[in-house]
């Protein structure tokens, strides 16, 4: 089980990455979303925003209503952070959940498995 | 006015086609006390979905997977007491690409990975236009006669740079239509990617549209249809005359072959046509066509799909740690899957060679299936070249479906001619997959198509009482 800071320090890399990634950042264009992280194996979860195009700071808690629910264990999450995993392997295998509308659930999809492919 | 022909039966409706569109739409009928007759060309319902036996093991020829959101299928199974079990995902996948193997894990080959990267936003577009376009009546989209004006290869030219990522989804595209990007309009595209959820979940095994399988095979569910509606079904009956007065309210009378010699007419108040929209248009219409239908049909060719099953003495490439499932961008096969029995006890790849290939395929002759099976051992190994046995399965040679898995719309024809896809032509009703807003072209949404028939034929046989 990661901590809470080996998640934050792995997440800071992730969201330093995607924000300074020309095509995730139109992906994300227009697409203002709260995304809460939850993890399956205890543990307070965290929220992220998308806004303006950027990902937000990780702030700890659920905080505000989602558009996306994760749900996965905080490994995977600190691997798929580092960009050691593919997300889409996870997401197949039932090992990270999506939930939201469909729109939302593609569009977190393409985005994490683009956050893997282009770095 | 049409000339009267001797009747052999009478009945309150008839059904042409016993696959699952037509079997559902006779079944809710049925269940509502109406006269049915479902009159099947086949020696066998199903149409789409066909097991049989090879080898000891059942194995699908045609349509065989369920899917998350798949609820009417589900519900079918359940009530029949037919299992399913998840397709065997576990390892990795292959990828073969210019004549090199790679492997790889997860939705889509990343040894490219920017252009991975571009096909996966290449397909996340897709998907969200394809959400904008109304599955219930394509046409009706914004800016549908444009989206109709341009094919999916148009359209790959404006949004994919790098050739391996368009390679990448043509391989995709080719698997879930049995066709080019070249032969797709646009818009009737985004509609089917729509109508199933995405090509994002199209092209899935777990999660997606091949998530699970039925222990002996899909077409147990036509059966257990056919059973209910029991003597009724009437097999090796194809249908050749469609007589209707459009004029007068006097019904449908059809011409069919009769089992064994001769031939045999049915009158009823309505008709359920429950075949692809091509094979409608084979058939005689007296005394004129239902021109728009008729019209559309021609706009609407089958896919061009081969399904190969190459049956192992155990699924050895588990051991190996590969899942079965391989992409390729040449040829014959474009995908394969693991489908060996759920026990494991044996071991069965299935393999689609689709669209550009299949017709490559179909003109190499054995030197094709020489080449399935050399393309096998490059991605599993050489064991992998020598089968205990090889199926293959034409669907193009399919007198009463003409292809497969689907029919496809051609630029300009759903934004002209699209509403008359399911409008029924004076006592004539349109079932069928293609007619689906759900799901089309899968065996969920022929029952869709067969439901919405039966509801539309309840609706009319109750104006008249």
């Amino acid at each position: 089980m990661a901590t809470a800071e080996e998640l934050a320090e792995a997440f800071a890399d992730w969201r330093e990455r995607s924000n300074g990634n020309p095509r995730l950042k139109k992906m994300v264009r227009g697409w203002d979303r709260v995304i809460h992280f939850v993890l399956a194996d205890g543990g307070e979860g965290f929220t992220m925003e998308v806004r303006d195009g950027q990902l937000s700071e990780l702030v700890p808690g659920q905080v505000g209503t989602p558009d996306v629910v994760v749900t996965g264990s905080s490994e995977d999450f600190c691997d798929m952070f580092w960009g050691d995993l593919n997300p889409s392997e996870k997401y197949m295998s039932g090992e990270i959940t999506l939930a939201g509308s469909q729109a939302d659930v593609m569009r977190i999809d393409a985005i994490s498995m683009v956050a893997f492919l282009d770095r | 006015m049409a000339a009267a022909v001797p009747i052999d039966r009478e009945c309150e409706v008839v059904v042409l086609g016993g696959g699952f569109s037509g079997l559902s739409a006779a079944r809710a009928l049925a269940r509502r006390g109406v006269d049915v007759v479902v009159l099947e060309a086949r020696d066998r319902v199903g149409g789409r979905s066909w097991t049989e036996s090879v080898g000891g093991l059942r194995l699908d020829r045609g349509g065989q997977w369920i899917g998350p959101t798949q609820t009417r299928l589900q519900s079918l199974a359940d009530e029949l007491g037919v299992a399913t079990f998840p397709t065997h995902t576990a390892g990795e996948a292959v990828e073969l690409r210019d004549g090199v193997r790679h492997t790889y894990a997860g939705l889509i080959p990343t040894f490219d990975a920017p252009a991975a990267a571009d096909a996966v936003e290449a397909i996340l577009d897709l998907d969200l236009a394809a959400l904008e376009v109304p599955t219930h009546a394509p046409w009706e989209a914004a800016d549908a006669g444009r989206l109709d004006g341009t094919t999916l290869a148009g359209w790959m030219d404006d949004h994919l740079g790098s050739p391996v990522a368009r390679d990448l989804l043509s391989v995709a595209v080719r698997g879930v239509f049995g066709a080019e990007p070249e032969e797709l309009s646009l818009l009737f595209t985004l509609f089917y990617l729509h109508a199933g959820g995405g090509l994002s979940n199209l092209v899935r095994t777990t999660g997606g549209a091949q998530e699970r399988r039925f222990v002996g095979g899909s077409q147990q569910l036509a059966n257990g249809m056919a059973d209910e509606i029991g003597d009724r079904v009437v097999l090796g009956s194809p249908v050749e005359v469609v007589r209707f007065d459009s004029d007068r309210d006097c019904g449908v009378t059809v011409t069919a072959r009769r089992p064994g010699d001769g031939s045999w007419s049915v009158r009823a108040e309505r008709a359920v046509l429950a075949v692809p929209p091509v094979i409608a248009s084979r058939l005689d219409w007296v005394p004129h066509r239902p021109a728009l239908r008729d019209q559309l049909a021609m706009r609407m060719p089958m896919g061009t799909v081969t399904k190969v099953h190459a049956l192992y003495d155990r699924p050895f490439w588990r051991h190996d740690g590969l899942n079965g499932q391989l992409v390729a961008d040449a040829g014959p096969l474009s995908s394969t899957f693991d489908d060996s029995p759920v026990d494991g006890g044996r071991g069965v790849l299935v393999g689609f060679v689709a669209g550009r290939d299949c017709r490559r395929f179909e003109r190499d002759g054995l030197a094709g299936v020489k080449a399935v099976l050399e393309q096998l051992g490059r991605a599993f190994g050489p064991r992998a070249a020598e089968p205990l046995e090889l199926g293959v399965q034409r669907w193009s040679e399919e007198a009463y479906t003409g292809g497969g898995p689907v029919a496809l719309a051609v630029p300009g024809a759903l934004s002209t001619l699209g509403p008359a896809l399911r409008e029924p032509v004076g006592p004539v009703h349109w079932a069928g997959t293609e007619t689906a807003t759900e799901w089309c072209g899968y065996l969920e949404g022929a029952l869709q198509s067969g439901e919405r028939a039966a509801a539309e034929v309840l609706d009319a046989l109750g104006a008249r009482s």
